[in-house]
């Protein structure tokens, strides 16, 4: 039996409506003290207001907000215990960087020695050194996050909210970037909680991943189990590149249920779902799971589907092919590209993608 | 965007239309500016360059105690006007009910200055009735008189006057400012005042100048409400009136005119150079924002 | 629609975080409907109540409660109403010449100059705003009078032998004076109103071939229509309603509804003067109510909002 992990942040269930449009409802969602958890999500879906109603910008309209397990829900964001950064244009103009990340401080009114000692010893941390004097707008955009990075941190609070912190910096600088982000928090240890709509952010950095759509909490786990495991449809459906098929139960025996997807009939495991004949469910498999089957089926091969080849499409590292099933459905199959290409199936010629048992998911939503 | 391919001719003619549209309004005051130099006066065969009339406006007691009274009267009104400006925008970012509340603001600026006048003095009569009656009634004599027309409704009815305009400017300076930095203030542990002082204020304090400058040069100009709610006192432009009405204009009503036109122009000429420098450096800015170092 | 990027909306006390429950705090927060309650108090009550305070009963110096049209009677069986109507008459010339000589300006600044100096430019018609009203009337006089600037000129240049009496202490002169007052509001509120329109609109016109007629007729003048209206309201309504104008530059009996208002005060009849002004609220929300059903004016602070 664990020992209770300590909560930094808890939405007991939290909704928020603004008029007749409901952005968040009914989300219950616990956070441990030190790790970097990330919110998920399409744009629009919530994550953002979740964030945002933590952070004391937005007043709940029903449930509450607890950080180190004390109700905020009336406080305002400066008499939280939480610091934020955010998607651009938060460096106040007319300051320099060192006046920047000093602000809360000054606003502490700590003495003028202490104030330049931490902005300088954060300003290193951050990889800012000696940069303290120039204005924000002589910065990179890569730098700017930084200042913000260093101001909400030498604030010295315990939970930090990362409000899309790389959505405006391009690709490269948003990989490295990231890795800086991991690295910063396991250093200094506190709390973040951090909101994109990047997958690879999300799972280069969190320690686990919560799911936000439609103002709700669709699933939440760790990257892996999230990538692997996806109890949800909709999990499957967003996060890596899942082939989903739709079908109805056929048959449950013990642990394998049969499931009809109009293509043919597959074998998936049960799991801890409890089904019956003619519900109706989704199986999704990972695209780099399948494969193009080289010889015809070997007995009753529920793990195989047969279809028409489509196309082939070269990413780089990934090649795709496309392959049209009976039913019109379309079935991904990614591998790693070869050097010297292999002969590809021509188009419309019959192929069959087969996977291991094991590898395809079972949902009910 | 100019365009390239647009008749060069035409354009130039479209500027000298506005021009002329622009001097054409403003040659009677051009005119009386020519003529208060004029030793002579008005309508004298020689002209004769003399800057006397404007030293006479300084012994004039009549003219110097109207200037202290509108004086006194448009800095109470910009110091009342421009933080209540503030208020509303502020006021008008954050509620949802954006059309009726600016339909309020606006709304003074389409009432003739006549008709608001003179519904002001008969409510504010009507008030020192009620207030008086009021006072009866609870035996103390504090409520008396408080709307007797003087100062204070005079400058109530220049506040009204004022606030649609000082808010349009306020507004429209507050559109340039990202509300994230006030939110990031807050995250640092400013409370909503502090956060509007020291991170909003600075970036609006021009626009804010500008509302002030509006406002002191609109009352300083108003003549109507004015004279209709002043009471007893004289100022600038109930000066200028009666004198107009009763003699014809003396020479130094001339100078004096001249002299304050002069100087409002001026103001709003050094505002509008003044942004013009400022946009130079904020293109600079911004240039260099759009194309940050590429050494990270 | 409140976004989530933006605070929260509808409670401007939160959004701005001043104050918590204390007294004090709450006290704060209702700071920010001070600009409404003030214009509330002192002007929109005011204006209502010129309705109730018309049909009160005049007395010598002061009036009586009590229920009388007899101010409206007077006004509306005596020679008032003719001037008033022909006041009316007046403005909605000046604000039809208005339109032609100022409009063009406001599409000629949105179309071909630059964007960043579109303001500064608009800005140069504050500059005859920032004289007193009552100089600019009255400097019409030695400008337009039978030995003013516009005779002397024209007489010296040849084009006239007699000098011109019509253009002062008539009712051109009226209209010349609006005309010069009020010019620069067609000009910003006809700039405002266009300022909604993208300028990729126009450039979409020129690449398919409008001609400059059609391109004004079908786009300029339905996408500016609010802007156009709410200057004339503004036009029509202050030339119909200061009295200065009349009073310096229309010459004997020349009379608007304000100078009717102001001289009604002046001889102590208060319920008349209510009753002039209650009439030109009700104008002024007739018009601007048509004006919304026409073309929903809220459209004109897309640009501020």
């Amino acid at each position: 039996m664990d020992v209770e992990r300590p909560v930094a942040v808890e939405v007991s269930n939290l909704s928020k409506h603004y008029g007749s449009v409901v952005a968040l409802n009914g989300v219950d969602l616990k956070v441990y003290a030190g790790e970097y958890f990330v919110l998920l999500g399409p744009s629009g879906g919530g994550k953002t207001t979740l964030l945002r109603t933590i952070g004391g910008f937005l007043r709940p309209t029903a449930g509450r907000v607890l950080l180190h397990g004390r109700d905020v829900s009336d406080l305002p964001p400066d008499k939280r215990p939480t610091s934020m950064v955010f998607q651009g244009y938060a460096l106040f103009p007319h300051m320099t960087v060192a006046g920047n990340v000093g602000y809360g401080l000054s606003l502490a009114r700590l003495p003028k020695e202490e104030i330049r000692a931490k902005t300088g010893a954060m300003l290193e941390m951050v990889g800012l050194k000696g940069l303290g004097e120039r204005k924000p707008h002589e910065l990179s955009g890569g730098q700017q996050q930084r200042v913000q990075l260093a101001r909400s941190l030498v604030l010295d609070r315990d939970i930090l909210l990362l409000d899309e912190p790389l959505a405006s910096l391009d690709a490269k600088l948003r990989k490295d970037m990231c890795l800086e982000l991991k690295h910063l928090q396991e250093k200094v240890g506190i709390t973040f909680l951090h909101v994109t709509h990047n997958q690879e952010e999300a799972m280069t950095v969190a320690d686990r991943i919560a799911l936000i759509v439609n103002g709700e909490l669709v699933e939440q786990g760790s990257a892996r189990e999230i990538y692997e495991a996806p109890k949800k449809r909709f999990t499957a459906s967003f996060v890596g590149e899942n082939n989903l098929l739709d079908g109805v139960v056929a048959s449950v025996s013990g642990d394998t249920v049969l499931v009809d997807v109009g293509a043919g009939t597959i074998a998936v495991g049960r799991g801890d779902l409890s089904l019956a004949q003619g519900d109706t469910v989704a199986v999704s498999i990972q695209s780099e799971l399948l494969q193009i089957a080289s010889g015809p089926e070997v007995g009753d091969d529920r793990h195989s589907l047969t279809g028409a080849y489509r196309e082939t499409v070269y990413l780089g590292l990934t090649t795709s092919h496309r392959v049209t099933l009976a039913n019109g459905a379309e079935l991904t199959v990614r591998v790693i590209s070869d050097a010297g290409a292999d002969a590809t199936p021509a188009p419309g010629a019959e192929v069959r993608v087969q996977w291991k048992p094991g590898a395809a998911r079972l949902h009910i939503d | 965007m100019q365009d390239e391919y647009g008749n060069k001719w035409a354009y130039r003619l479209k500027w000298a239309y506005l021009l002329l549209i622009v001097f054409t309004l403003m040659s009677p005051v051009f005119y009386v500016m020519y003529i208060s130099f004029n030793e002579n006066g008005f309508g004298a065969a020689e002209y004769v360059f003399t800057l006397e009339w404007y030293a006479v406006i300084f012994t004039d007691r009549l003219m110097m105690n109207a200037l202290s009274w509108t004086l006194a009267l448009a800095s109470a009104t910009t110091a009342i006007t421009v933080p209540l400006a503030l208020l509303a925008a502020k006021f008008y970012k954050a509620t949802s009910r954006k059309v009726l509340t600016v339909f309020l603001l606006l709304s003074p600026l389409f009432v003739a200055s006549d008709i608001l006048g003179s519904a002001l003095l008969v409510y504010f009569k009507n008030l020192n009735r009620a207030f008086g009656a009021l006072g009866d009634m609870l035996g103390v004599g504090w409520f008396s008189g408080w709307f007797d027309l003087g100062f204070t409704t005079a400058l109530i009815g220049l506040v009204i006057y004022t606030l649609p305009y000082a808010f349009i400017v306020i507004l429209i300076t507050m559109g340039r400012y990202r509300e994230q930095q006030t939110e990031a203030a807050r995250a640092c542990g400013a409370s909503g005042w502090r956060a509007f002082w020291d991170i909003e204020f600075p970036q609006i304090r021009a626009g804010v100048f500008s509302a002030g400058a509006f406002c002191v040069i609109l009352s300083f100009n108003e003549y109507t409400r004015t004279s209709l709610l002043k009471g007893g006192f004289d100022t600038f432009t109930t000066v200028l009136v009666s004198q107009m009405l009763n003699e014809g204009m003396s020479e130094q009503s001339y100078a004096m005119s001249s002299l304050v036109s002069f100087i409002a122009i001026a103001v709003i000429g050094a505002i509008i150079l003044y942004t013009l420098l400022k946009s130079e450096a904020l293109a600079r800015e911004a240039r260099a924002k759009a194309q940050p170092l590429m050494a990270e | 629609m409140a976004s989530p990027t933006e605070g929260d909306t509808g409670r401007p006390g939160w959004a701005a975080g001043v104050g918590g429950r204390s007294l004090l705090g709450r006290l704060q927060r209702w700071a920010f409907y001070l600009p409404v309650i003030f214009l509330v108090v002192f002007f929109a009550l005011p204006l209502a109540l010129t309705a109730v305070w018309s049909v009160f009963e005049r007395t010598q110096f002061w009036m009586e409660p009590g229920f009388t049209l007899f101010a409206y009677e007077n006004f509306f069986t005596s020679a008032r109403l003719g001037n008033f109507l022909s006041s009316m008459y007046h403005s909605l010339i000046a604000v039809l010449i208005c339109l032609v000589l100022g409009f063009p300006i406001a599409v000629f600044v949105r179309r071909r100059i630059p964007q960043v100096a579109q303001h500064r430019v608009v800005l140069l018609f504050i500059l005859p705003f920032m004289v007193s009203e009552i100089i600019r009337i009255f400097a019409l006089r030695p400008v337009l009078q039978r030995n003013g600037l516009v005779n002397d000129t024209l007489i010296q240049l040849g084009v006239i032998s007699e000098p011109i009496t019509s253009i002062l202490y008539t009712p051109l002169g009226v209209i010349i004076g609006e005309v010069m007052s009020f010019l620069p509001f067609i000009v910003f509120s006809g700039f405002l109103a266009m300022e909604a329109i993208p300028k990729y609109i126009f450039e979409i016109c020129e690449d398919l071939g409008a001609s400059t007629f059609r391109t004004f007729r079908d786009v300029i003048l339905p996408l500016a229509a609010p802007g156009i209206f709410a200057g004339s309201v503004f036009i029509f309504v202050n030339g119909i309603g200061v009295a200065l104008l009349p009073n310096i530059l229309g010459g004997p009996g020349a009379v608007n509804a304000g100078l009717i208002a102001t001289q009604a005060i002046a001889a102590l009849d208060f319920p008349l003067a209510m009753a002039i002004s209650a009439i030109m609220m009700g104008t002024l929300m007739l018009l601007l109510y048509i004006g919304h059903r026409l073309f929903d004016l809220t459209r004109i602070l897309d640009p501020i909002s």
